[in-house]
């Protein structure tokens, strides 16, 4: 890389480590899509298609958190970055939040499809109601506005871990089968504590890239296992 | 009796085909899956739908047999069934 470009700057101001961790996630969640791929086409089981759909739409959002602004600085089209920053801003995150959501409900949908009829319907009630959150984040711009909808995306993943809990234990299983939700629920809850957190805690935040990494690769072998791949 | 789901209702009609050398007439396999004939009707369409079985007529008439689609199903089928488990889909 040439010397003096802004992505030198950037990866001294830390933004090298939270690209790196996207990276990891995006990489994690496309392995996740990609292994159930066969399972799915030879089943055409709901419960899977949604739960793919939700690792790809992990995947988009974690794109979308970092991967832009990078590609504009890293091909030196800082001008338009310049030209308006916050607009950028809002785009980038206006987007995360609204994919980060729809994986969340994917998941939710992938162990309640059962319940729930209407799929065509619940699925355009999961995309207005992302859009309504990602658009009150951006019109608001504030942080407390951010941390609700999080805190709300928390109750949901604790509520899809409630029933897989609940399942495994009318079925009388071994084992926890419900660790995935379990770790899930974690990585969200690391999610809102890095909200939370002030950037000069930087160790902090390092702490809870590294840890939400190991959630994911856990979650990304348990998968592996499962599929054979 | 607890009532089969659909993936293996399949799994069951896919194996009646594999156990009979892959080659079976419709009316012992509607017969053998123990299904009502309204009800092997829609599993016999969505099979040859997602090609997992095949007709091939010959000299005694229609023949079902499996695709290669079919045995891959067959194959997979526990590893699909232990995932929807595991994660409670």
């Amino acid at each position: 890389m040439r010397p003096g470009l802004p992505i030198g700057n950037l990866l001294a101001g830390g933004i090298g480590v939270e690209l790196v961790y996207s990276f990891i996630i995006i990489i994690c969640s496309l392995m996740i899509y990609f292994a159930t791929k066969e399972m799915d086409k030879l089943s055409s089981y709901k419960g899977i298609k949604y739960f793919r759909l939700s690792f790809l739409f992990f995947a988009f959002a974690y794109f979308f958190r970092y991967f832009i602004q990078i590609f504009l600085f890293s091909f030196n089209l800082k001008g338009i970055l310049e030209f308006s920053p916050m607009f950028f801003g809002a785009i980038s995150l206006f987007v995360f939040l609204y994919f980060s959501t729809m994986a969340i409900f994917f998941l939710l949908y992938s162990v309640m499809w059962k319940k729930w009829n209407h799929s065509k319907l619940t699925i355009i009630l999961f995309n207005v109601s992302a859009l309504i959150m990602a658009f009150a984040l951006i019109f608001s711009r504030g942080i407390f506005v951010y941390l609700l909808i999080n805190l709300i995306l928390l109750l949901v993943v604790l509520f899809i871990l409630f029933i897989a809990y609940k399942d495994s234990k009318k079925k009388s299983k071994t084992g926890s089968p419900f660790i995935i939700y379990l770790l899930l629920s974690i990585f969200w809850i690391l999610n809102i504590t890095d909200i939370l957190i002030p950037r000069f805690l930087s160790i902090y935040q390092l702490l809870v890239y590294l840890i939400s990494i190991l959630l994911f690769m856990i979650i990304l072998y348990k998968v592996l296992k499962k599929t054979g791949s | 009796m607890v009532k089969r789901g659909k993936l293996e209702i399949m799994k069951d009609i896919l194996n009646i085909i594999k156990e009979n050398k892959n080659l079976i007439k419709p009316t012992p396999l509607l017969r053998k899956s123990n299904l009502s004939s309204q009800r092997f009707q829609k599993y016999f369409s969505e099979l040859i739908k997602k090609g997992f079985i095949k007709e091939v007529e010959d000299k005694n008439g229609k023949l079902i047999g499996l695709t290669d689609k079919g045995f891959k199903f067959l194959e997979r089928y526990r590893t699909i069934i232990s995932f929807i488990d595991e994660f409670e889909l």
